[in-house]
């Protein structure tokens, strides 16, 4: 099921008035019962695949609080782990790994000619695998107590909000929000209602408006000219933000209503100024984990220069490989890695430069956000491109500079559209962090209808309906 | 206040400003924190709870929530305010439709009247008028639109002689009859021409009835397309010149032979559809012209069952048609393999007036 359809109205309809209606033991049935039907929606098959991590790691979760010895916790740990893993690794990555496989045997000549299972990804396996992990890894390092009841675990693995694309909530942040009945409130009905509107015009507006002019580029680039090509990939950056951003916004708008709290998940990414802030800005709930699951336990930066880019390479790659069984996935990771490394490297001498050239604050805050925009969007290339070969083409087409005139533009109304919506977007988040929008839609009764009505009229004048999924279900 | 003091086990002090139900509580322990809303809003507020003061502490918060109804105005205030910018919105952007120089708000609002009358998709825009009536001198109307499918065609052309004088020749570019390269949903984003056409409301009613509904509820939706993009872009100008004007590139024409095959999809009901236009316009005393727009000369060859579609179309329209596929030769007049530019809009439009297709005097 997908927030932008009217399955998930005539749903939410529904599941809202039960979950207040019910309490304790009968109201976590229901959000169970609700949230297997969310994700049985998509393919009732794979609820035997989350029904079954579920109970594994539940069931270990109690085994690493009830062992004494470490080394018998550590084991059951790494248990815990690899299944998890090995779900995540076959159904995500046994295909690629054998064509990839395949395909190098056959540059060295030898013919391997192994078929492929044509396994179906399970929508958002990433997601609640990572959620699930997180909790028997803080069962372990006892910064948790496991749950003893398992329809509460159940309930906190398979919630609906951010079952299928996040935010990756931590089990020390909510497990403990299902220890009680959360009350209706209106406070939180405005404060969610708010996020979910922002949510959806981020989604169904922005990003579903650029999409058709994205897919067109990134499908055959030779056909178009360099300008197309411009405005194809600075349309993706906020295509894929909008879509992932919005899908988060609707999840914690939601859960807010239903009594929980989520973490953040964006924080205006594209307003970073170097690439160590765009990870603490983008999908946080990522990126923390890795540090705190992955490159922490590497080292992190306390072994010397060289251990913390080793560190750093290895969790960004790895990050890329999360999203998805291909190597150009692989290659946003590892240009991200260097990012971070160059960074580090050069970081310090370029803002002296500038400092000895005096530059305003104002200009250096300028060029700091306008480089790190500029290197993101380049590994967005590698993000979108199906193959090296379309990456390539993209950014050899941009380069050709012959091919910037107005009339070759492909659609003139698409993009002049987009530029409106992008700019909407943007005027919202800049001038945000002097207004607070949310605060001010919180208090103040007579803005909070009028943006809430803005918000739906831009939804209907503007909305995309009906084309499809969030882009970070495929993850 | 009895409610949360004995859930707090603490005794409250009023604000100074004495407005209990508008502060936040934060409790830890026994210390008390009290936070006027005035202060904070929702997202400071995730922030504070997440504070390393507060994590792995059993902090918690409560909303005060003393006044439920009154807090729920805002749903029906924020409904009602919508859906009166939505009548208000709605109503001037139909005012916009209907004063547009676009092609279809002309055929909606009777002003269209014409001695010609071409119907295709983007290739249909080749029909290139400036250049037709300077030519011919007489009036032309063009209903093309980009991946325009053959329901809709005949749909409009059958509203188009409803309203205005029937035109003396009708040209239509038979690669209408393709469902793979038309766009199915282009139907819907005529929804905004629905209040002037009952025709056109039924086609929508029975093939998007949840936009045709959603139009309904909200009027701005009903405006929510390009085609309504186009309809304001040419609020005070004309559309005639619709052409895209470039010349195809050099990779593209060296990669002609890596092009898939050509082969035009249709079946009986399409076959159908343009039957029933041509009858339409023969029954109004219009010359009905079946043409082959110009291809790119080295496609041509890429193009598997142009015969057997002629064929097709001769036997269920009773209709010659007029192949002009490879009417235009030079390169330089292509924007791709599919679609002339001006310079070659104007070389198929000499060779239809050479041909008597369209003259000053049609025959």
């Amino acid at each position: 099921m997908i927030f932008n359809s009217l399955t998930f109205l005539a749903f939410i309809a529904i599941f809202l008035p039960g979950y207040f209606l019910l309490k304790g033991k009968a109201r976590l049935l229901w959000s169970l019962a609700g949230s297997y039907l969310f994700y049985g929606w998509w393919d009732w098959r794979f609820l035997s695949l989350i029904f079954i991590s579920t109970l594994m790691d539940y069931w270990l979760g109690l085994k690493i609080d009830q062992a004494h010895e470490d080394k018998r916790r550590y084991r059951m740990m790494v248990f815990s782990c690899t299944l998890n893993l090995t779900f995540l690794g076959f159904f995500k990555y046994f295909d690629f790994f054998i064509n990839s496989f395949a395909e190098m045997m056959t540059s060295f000549g030898i013919n391997a000619d192994v078929g492929t299972l044509g396994i179906i990804l399970p929508v958002g396996i990433s997601f609640y695998t990572f959620q699930s992990m997180s909790y028997t890894i803080d069962v372990y390092r006892k910064h948790l107590v496991p749950e003893r009841d398992f329809i509460r675990y159940a309930t906190f693995v398979a919630f609906w909000p951010q079952l299928v694309a996040g935010p990756i909530v931590r089990a020390s942040d909510f497990l403990p929000q299902f220890q009680k009945d959360h009350e209706f409130h209106w406070d939180r009905v405005i404060s969610g209602t708010g996020r979910v509107l922002w949510g959806f015009f981020k989604k169904c507006v922005v990003a579903d408006s650029l999409a058709p002019f994205v897919d067109q580029v990134f499908q055959e680039p030779n056909a178009f000219t360099s300008i197309n090509l411009l405005i194809g990939i600075v349309f993706y950056s906020f295509q894929i933000y909008c879509d992932f951003s919005g899908y988060s916004d609707i999840a914690i708008g939601f859960a807010r209503i239903l009594g929980y709290d989520f973490n953040e998940n964006f924080k205006k990414p594209y307003f970073s100024q170097n690439f160590s802030e765009f990870w603490q800005r983008w999908h946080i709930s990522l990126s923390s984990w890795l540090r705190d699951y992955l490159y922490i336990p590497l080292g992190g930066n306390r072994n010397g220069k060289f251990s913390t880019y080793k560190n750093n390479m290895l969790t960004m790659l790895l990050g890329g490989l999360w999203h998805g069984a291909n190597w150009t996935f692989v290659f946003w990771g590892f240009l991200h890695g260097m990012y971070l490394v160059m960074q580090r490297q050069l970081g310090k001498p370029f803002g002296a430069v500038m400092n000895g050239l005096r530059f305003p604050k104002a200009l250096k805050v300028t060029i700091n956000i306008a480089i790190t925009y500029f290197f993101t969007c380049f590994a967005w290339i590698y993000f979108r491109s199906s193959d090296f070969g379309i990456a390539t083409d993209m950014i050899v087409g941009m380069t050709n500079l012959d091919g910037y005139s107005f009339v070759s533009m492909m659609n003139k109304f698409w993009v002049v559209k987009g530029v409106l919506l992008i700019g909407i977007l943007l005027t919202v988040e800049i001038s945000d962090t002097k207004l607070h929008w949310n605060g001010l839609a919180y208090r103040n009764p007579a803005f909070r209808i009028a943006a809430f009505a803005t918000l739906l009229l831009l939804i209907a004048f503007f909305g995309s309906f009906g084309s499809g999924a969030f882009i970070y279900f495929q993850f | 206040m009895g409610l949360l003091e004995n859930l707090f086990d603490i005794q409250f002090e009023p604000l100074q400003n004495g407005r209990l139900d508008d502060a936040f509580f934060f409790c830890k322990g026994e210390k008390l924190v009290t936070v006027a809303v005035h202060d904070i809003d929702f997202e400071g507020l995730a922030a504070l709870v997440h504070y390393p003061v507060f994590l792995g502490s059993e902090a918690f918060v409560e909303v005060l929530n003393l006044n439920t109804m009154k807090k729920s105005f805002w749903i029906f205030g924020t409904i009602a305010l919508a859906l009166l910018v939505d009548r208000g919105g709605g109503w001037f952007l139909s005012k916009i439709t209907k004063e547009s120089q676009f092609r279809y708000s002309r055929l909606y609002n009777g002003s269209e009247d014409a001695a010609v009358l071409f119907v295709g998709n983007s290739r249909g825009l080749s029909f290139f008028q400036p250049y037709a009536e300077e030519k011919t001198g007489l009036r032309t109307a063009n209903l093309s639109y980009n991946g325009m499918p053959i329901e809709l065609a005949s749909t409009l052309v059958q509203d188009y002689f409803d309203r205005h004088k029937a035109p003396k020749v009708m040209l239509m570019d038979l690669s209408l009859l393709d469902s793979v390269r038309m766009d199915n949903k282009l139907a819907y984003q005529f929804n905004h021409y629905t209040p002037f056409s009952g025709r056109l409301s039924k086609l929508l009613r029975e093939r998007f009835s949840n936009d045709f509904y959603a139009g309904k509820l909200s009027h701005l939706y009903r405006h929510n397309s390009e085609v309504f993009q186009r309809t304001f872009f040419y609020w005070k100008k004309s559309d005639k010149d619709w052409l895209l004007d470039r010349v195809i590139s050099p990779e593209m024409k060296a990669n002609v032979g890596n092009q898939a095959l050509l082969r035009f999809h249709y079946d009986n009901k399409m076959l159908g559809h343009l039957a029933k236009m041509v009858k339409y316009a023969q029954e109004k005393g219009t010359k009905v012209e079946l043409v082959v727009n110009p291809y790119y000369p080295d496609f041509v060859p890429k193009i598997v069952n142009l015969d057997t579609l002629v064929m097709d179309v001769q036997r269920t329209s009773g209709v010659t048609v007029r192949r002009y596929t490879n009417a235009v030769q030079e390169s330089a007049a292509f924007g791709d393999f599919q679609h002339v530019n001006k310079v070659g809009a104007k070389l198929y439009i000499d060779q239809l007036i050479a041909d008597g297709v369209i003259s000053s005097k049609p025959n």
